[in-house]
């Protein structure tokens, strides 16, 4: 790797890692699911800063071609994080559905009430 | 007394609502035995099903997003639960099903040892005029054969949405019930947990107004679903209980 090429690798995940911890300090993205994201800035960056690093560790787990490796781990990483997702949105759908049920119940509810309530006042005057 | 609710999930329904919403006050005129309550469920119908149902001061409950059968139909338990109703009784918008097998529909639950009991078009064959189409008839034969192998309980209309059932598994419903195809599914879960199911004779009627929502694609896809589902459902252990006797 040529050093300017080291360099700007290097400033985009310093960019990448600032991106995900301000989300996190706005509030837009929760810090259990940012921890996941900071872990991948973080291997990016030892990638990066320690040569041979990658190389290294895919001779030892067997690996052919070092960029086999990576193809192989940044597919099961997306695959992971689909998969989780989708277990997300189902919990998420489930909640809004049971709020959907539970505020149109209420809602009825508060509508009988308020038709008795001017029904007395009818009847009052 | 026993509190019976009938809940009527309705969804586009405004040229049918208000003869289900007759047949039940006659009904209530007719029998003095029982006292039908009844709740309709408009599933943010976007034709003017709720101005009708206001109109006429029916009992109704407007879910403020579109939810879809299943979700409607949970919508009636959540509401059977809270107003401590003892057997509710899931009762098509469409006149689909005939108000006078309600007391069929209801005895199980209260003199037999029954939790849940499904008005069947199949149990025998003069009772029921309507029977739908070849493929619906189909359709039903595969679902019913493959909650036999999975369950080894017998249901001639797995695919029927005139139901009672009572206290316990309202709850369970108001807790778990399925969205997408609840009839066959949502059965599955009752055997599985140990409830006691029984079938009774009914007829239907066809539809008075408006289209069925289902066609051939739509009919496929449905049975792979459904398929899929009954049997991922069925590997869950079997509760056994215990009955008290009475």
């Amino acid at each position: 790797m040529s050093i300017t090429l080291r360099v700007a690798l290097i400033i985009i995940t310093v960019i990448y890692l600032y991106l995900i911890i301000s989300s996190v300090k706005k509030r837009k993205m929760q810090s259990s699911i940012a921890i996941f994201w900071i872990i991948t800035g973080i291997l990016l960056m030892v990638a990066i800063l320690i040569p041979n690093f990658i190389e290294l560790i895919s001779n030892l787990l067997g690996f052919e071609q070092t960029s086999n490796m990576i193809f192989c781990l940044t597919i099961f990483i997306a695959f992971g994080l689909i998969f989780s997702l989708t277990m997300i949105l189902t919990k998420q759908a489930n909640r809004t559905i049971l709020l959907i049920q539970e505020i149109s119940i209420l809602k009825a509810k508060i509508l009988a009430l308020e038709e008795t309530i001017n029904d007395k006042k009818e009847d009052k005057k | 007394m026993k509190k019976i609710l009938l809940i009527i999930p309705a969804y586009n329904e405004s040229k049918n609502i208000l003869s289900v919403y007759k047949k039940i006050k006659e009904f209530n005129k007719k029998e003095s035995k029982v006292k039908l309550d009844y709740i309709i469920i408009n599933d943010a119908s976007t034709d003017n099903t709720l101005e009708i149902c206001k109109k006429y001061s029916m009992n109704v409950i407007n879910l403020i997003s579109n939810l879809g059968i299943g979700g409607a139909v949970q919508t009636g338990y959540h509401y059977a639960y809270q107003n401590n109703y003892d057997i509710a009784i899931q009762f098509d918008g469409d006149g689909q099903h005939d108000i006078n097998y309600v007391n069929d529909i209801c005895k199980p639950l209260i003199n037999e040892n029954v939790d849940i009991c499904i008005g069947s078009r199949y149990l025998d064959n003069e009772s029921s005029k309507f029977k739908s189409t070849f493929m619906r008839r189909l359709g039903k034969n595969i679902i019913s054969i493959i909650i036999k192998i999975c369950t080894s309980k017998k249901i001639t209309d797995p695919t029927s949405g005139f139901r009672a059932v009572n206290k316990e598994i309202i709850k369970l419903f108001t807790l778990d019930y399925p969205t997408d195809y609840p009839e066959p599914e949502s059965l599955v879960n009752v055997i599985k947990e140990g409830y006691n199911i029984k079938e009774v004779p009914v007829s239907m009627n066809e539809r008075e107004n408006g289209k069925s929502s289902i066609n051939f694609l739509k009919s496929i896809d449905y049975m792979i679903k459904v398929s899929i589902s009954i049997i991922i459902d069925s590997m869950r252990f079997k509760k056994r209980r215990k009955y008290k006797e009475e």
